[in-house]
């Protein structure tokens, strides 16, 4: 997918100023937030869980060559194939050979971020392969021009019912249904078609388990269960981060990861599939593929930016930021929003390439705190800020002020002085007023808000006075 | 015991009384306080843009200036929070001066904080009358614990009344830098914080870091709302 | 150099590792494999009765529907009755497993094949369930395909009360246990599939079954 990252002031701007998506997103948030906030309460030691999962994340990425090495060897075993991919494009040339040597027409994807990073679906069609998306939201996408999801476990988020009610009217060509049972029901036969005829299933992967060689794939629709049941041929796309050692810590992140992201105690299908079907089993695939994808990841081990491979795709980060709130996952331009994906994308796509991001956080810590397996997004975010200053990649200006304050800063005098012109020039700004309408130095500040007028004089200056009456 | 006030750079430009009222509040719990007179900035701002080098320059000095004192004390959450826990991240590299920051590290409290947890302050010295609903900063928060901190200094005024707004405990959009830098999606968020404000028609918002309430502050007034008063906690504490 | 080589390599290279740490490494894989060490776990009582009543509480909060008979020879007659009762056609693929039942009896016409789309009503034992989260575990074999449970719009599961198990753990367990490797469909499932997708309002019934209903044998 390409990025939009570098626009992000634009595109925040635009998404501030769409009353569909405003209240789309203001209704979105009470459910995801308070239904956590539920859901987390029936653990008991739901503090010792979190510091458990991120501790079994972090014991594969310390030694996640080995652990690797032992996946694919229990997967090959079982009858899989393992293939690596270094990019995109690489995800896609596996696909459509794969697609080619089984004469594929139609594959039926269920949701796979990996397959956003490589726009996968372009690929297909260009050989020959239909791709049909069948997790509702992302359905919804498709049909509406292939449009890119704004949220990683709510694709559609974003949208009004009845933007879906227009649009699937002048897609299915059905009359309008307006109730959101029926444009399921709607969904569910068109796609019921689909999983019948296609000859490939694509899923991504929530863990791959080292122990047996397996795929865990975690879905309330059952379209997940669907896409690797029925066609004939499986392929998982999946990031090279996502092994995890056992079973019992599959049990350990299942506590997690579902509370965290819808704030169900468990998610209605939790398919753990290992290697192809039997010779004289009725269903299942008859071949499975594994695309193991670097993308960056492999840069991001053994960096200090190594904590975000834990991350498990819940989403809570982005339902509970405030920045996240206000604008929706569109803005941030490329595959993974919110503060997850502002670490994410300039790790993934160039530092360069999404110079914003990670600077569009007020590093409340709401997302390090909700974090299941306790990544600390704001140092990242922060971490990220200092390789940019490093590599003068914010603008002149910026930096120069930033200089000439820490310079000021630094000299109690200079900053004293610094202090006794501005407070005066606030004031005299206010004009005797409580409040500064517009303020030249800060007009970002005062386009939205007043900015208040001070006292009118500094605290040093009344205490020195204070202290020689 | 000896309190070197850390006034905060906010508090020294905008709103003087409230380092007054801190002060106030510390020789209330029987404090000598003292007010380093050469004190400018925490270095946050610095931090927080990815200028480590001008961080761990302030660090420093504010390092110099304040070990001496038994314990140092923020009328605010986020610069608390940023000595306390910045510090020596931001130090990690000099083992001298990460030392001296370790060593200052566990004796910096938010005003609050210390009020209550250390300096065991039991009578306040204001009389403030009317109801109150409370801000939570973020940083005093989820980094420092602040929270039934300020509400059990409330709860001392017999004549006022706290009235809990939702999402009391949801960030208010300031983020220092993050409000100039993205003023629109900051002005966004303040929208949000002061709607929930309003609703519950106390005569007063207020909170314990100057940041956001001057964030709050300006929307409210532009929301045209000219009669909700915005205040630091130190002043609530101390009004007469 | 192959992909995998590639990013093996740089894996490799950014972790410093050597063949020395490389071996201690393999040897601290395979205790953490042996050692299959489990995370805090939530209290769940493992008393026959309790884990009987916690499944039938989580399984009715995740919309499913419960009904308890004595034996396994039971099960038949009270599918047909709930059947009846929704106004269902008493006509059900099902498990090859569960061919054994007495269904002519019951007036329940069964045919033990894979499933297709125009099956209306899917009838499956279970692996195991499990009582913490009110999840059963199925698990596809040759006498017992995945797609029962899945495409029909009713899915009626057979659940013995001694098969029931605290956690997901003692589920995985029992599998190691009894079959040895896992089989290649593990499902675990809670409840009718649904889906929030417009506009965060859950709706029952997206690709699998909109409802589901338990038949748990107390005396099995």
């Amino acid at each position: 997918m390409e990025s939009r990252s570098h626009r992000f002031k634009e595109n925040a701007a635009a998404a501030l100023a769409n009353p569909v998506l405003q209240a789309s997103m203001k209704k979105a948030k009470g459910k995801f937030v308070d239904k956590r906030a539920i859901a987390i309460k029936e653990i008991d030691d739901f503090e010792g869980t979190r510091e458990a999962a991120k501790q079994l994340r972090d014991r594969v990425l310390e030694n996640l060559d080995l652990w690797l090495e032992k996946f694919e060897s229990n997967a090959t075993a079982r009858g899989a194939t393992v293939l690596w991919a270094k990019d995109g494009e690489e995800i896609c040339r596996h696909v459509a050979e794969i697609g080619k040597r089984h004469g594929i027409k139609k594959a039926v994807k269920s949701k796979s971020m990996l397959s956003e990073e490589a726009g996968l679906n372009q690929a297909l069609e260009a050989n020959g392969i239909q791709p049909v998306e069948t997790d509702l939201g992302e359905y919804i996408l498709q049909i509406n021009n292939n449009e890119p999801p704004s949220h990683i476990i709510a694709p559609v988020v974003h949208k009004s019912l009845d933007e879906v009610a227009d649009l699937f009217e002048k897609v299915h060509k059905t009359p309008r249904k307006t109730e959101i049972p029926a444009l399921t029901r709607e969904a569910r036969e068109v796609l019921r078609t689909h999983f019948l005829t296609a000859d490939m299933g694509i899923s991504g992967g929530n863990f791959l388990v080292a122990e047996t060689g397996s795929v865990a794939l975690v879905t309330n629709e059952g379209n997940g269960r669907m896409v690797t049941t029925l066609p004939r041929v499986h392929v998982v796309i999946t990031g090279i981060e996502k092994v995890i050692p056992t079973l019992e810590d599959l049990s350990t992140l299942m506590r997690l990861l579902p509370r965290s992201a819808t704030g169900q105690s468990i998610s209605n299908y939790v398919s753990v599939l290992t290697g192809t079907k039997a010779a004289d089993e009725l269903d299942g695939p008859e071949h499975l593929y594994y695309i193991l994808v670097d993308n960056g990841r492999a840069d991001v081990i053994g960096s200090e930016f190594q904590e975000m491979l834990r991350c498990i795709r819940c989403g809570a980060c982005m339902n509970h930021c405030p920045v996240y709130q206000a604008i929706g996952g569109h803005a941030y331009g490329w595959v993974y929003p919110g503060p997850m994906g502002s670490v994410l994308t300039p790790l993934y796509t160039g530092l360069e390439n999404a110079i914003d991001l990670p600077h569009a956080a007020t590093l409340c810590n709401q997302c390090g705190v909700v974090c299941p397996v306790k990544i600390p997004l704001p140092d990242l975010l922060r971490k990220l800020r200092e390789k940019q200053t490093d590599r003068n990649l914010r603008p002149w200006l910026e930096r120069a002020a930033l200089k000439a304050w820490a310079f000021v800063a630094a000299s109690p005098t200079l900053y004293a002085l610094g202090v006794w012109f501005g407070v005066r020039y606030l004031k005299w700004l206010a004009g005797g007023k409580a409040s500064i309408p517009v303020l030249s130095v800060a007009p970002e500040w005062t386009r939205g808000r007043d900015f208040p007028a001070p006292e009118g004089r500094t605290f040093r200056e009344l205490y020195a006075q204070r202290k020689q009456p | 015991m000896r309190v070197g006030l850390f006034v905060t750079c906010l508090v020294d430009l905008m709103r003087p009384r409230i380092g007054f009222a801190a002060i106030e509040l510390l020789e209330a719990a029987g404090c000598e306080v003292v007010v380093p007179a050469t004190q400018t900035c925490c270095g946050q701002p610095a931090w927080n843009s990815g200028d480590r080098a001008s961080a761990a320059k302030l660090a420093k000095k504010v390092i110099a200036e304040f070990e001496g004192f038994a314990y140092v004390v923020a009328p605010s959450g986020s610069c608390a929070d940023h000595i306390r826990n910045g510090y020596p991240g931001i130090l990690a590299d000099e083992p001298a001066w990460l030392a001296r920051a370790t060593a200052l590290s566990s004796r910096v409290f938010e005003l609050t904080d210390f009020l209550v947890n250390v300096a065991k302050l039991e009578t306040l010295p204001g009389n403030f009358s009317g109801s109150v609903t409370y801000h939570d900063s973020c940083a005093g928060l989820r980094s420092l614990g602040i929270k039934a901190q300020p509400r059990a200094l409330l709860a001392k005024l017999p004549q006022v009344s706290l009235k809990e707004m939702n999402a009391a405990e949801e960030c208010c959009g300031f983020g220092g830098t993050f409000s100039v830098k993205f003023g629109d999606i900051s002005a966004a968020i303040a929208e949000k914080k002061c709607n929930n404000a309003v609703a519950t028609e106390a005569d007063a918002i207020v909170g314990g870091d100057l940041g956001c309430l001057l964030n709050i502050e300006g929307k409210l007034r532009r929301m045209g709302d000219e009669t909700t008063q915005v205040l630091h906690i130190a002043e609530v504490l101390t009004a007469k | 150099m192959s992909s995998r080589e590639d990013i093996l390599a740089r894996v490799r290279q950014k972790l410093g590792r050597n063949e020395t740490n490389a071996a201690v490494a393999r040897a601290e894989i395979d205790t953490v494999l042996a050692a299959k060490a489990q995370g805090p776990r939530p209290q769940v009582d493992a008393e026959k009765s309790a884990l009987v009543g916690r499944l039938i509480d989580k399984s009715r909060a995740y919309s499913s529907t419960v009904d308890q008979v004595a034996t396994r020879g039971e099960a038949p007659a009270a599918i047909a009755r709930y059947l009846i009762g929704l106004g269902l056609p008493a006509q059900a693929v099902i498990w090859p497993k569960l061919a054994d039942l007495d269904w002519a009896s019951a007036g329940v016409i069964v045919q033990a094949r894979a499933a297709q789309d125009a099956d209306l009503v899917g009838i499956t034992g279970c692996f195991c369930a499990v009582a913490e989260t009110g999840t059963l575990m199925l698990c596809g074999s040759v006498d017992s395909p995945a797609a029962i449970s899945l495409l029909p719009e009713t899915h009626i599961a057979i659940v013995p009360a001694s098969r029931i198990v605290p956690g997901m753990e003692e589920a995985f367990a029992l599998a190691r246990k009894e079959l040895g490797q896992l089989p290649r469909a593990v499902n675990f499932i809670s409840g009718p599939s649904r889906t929030g997708d417009i506009e965060q309002t859950i709706v029952l019934g997206a690709h699998g079954p909109y409802r589901v209903h338990l038949i748990l044998i107390d005396g099995a």
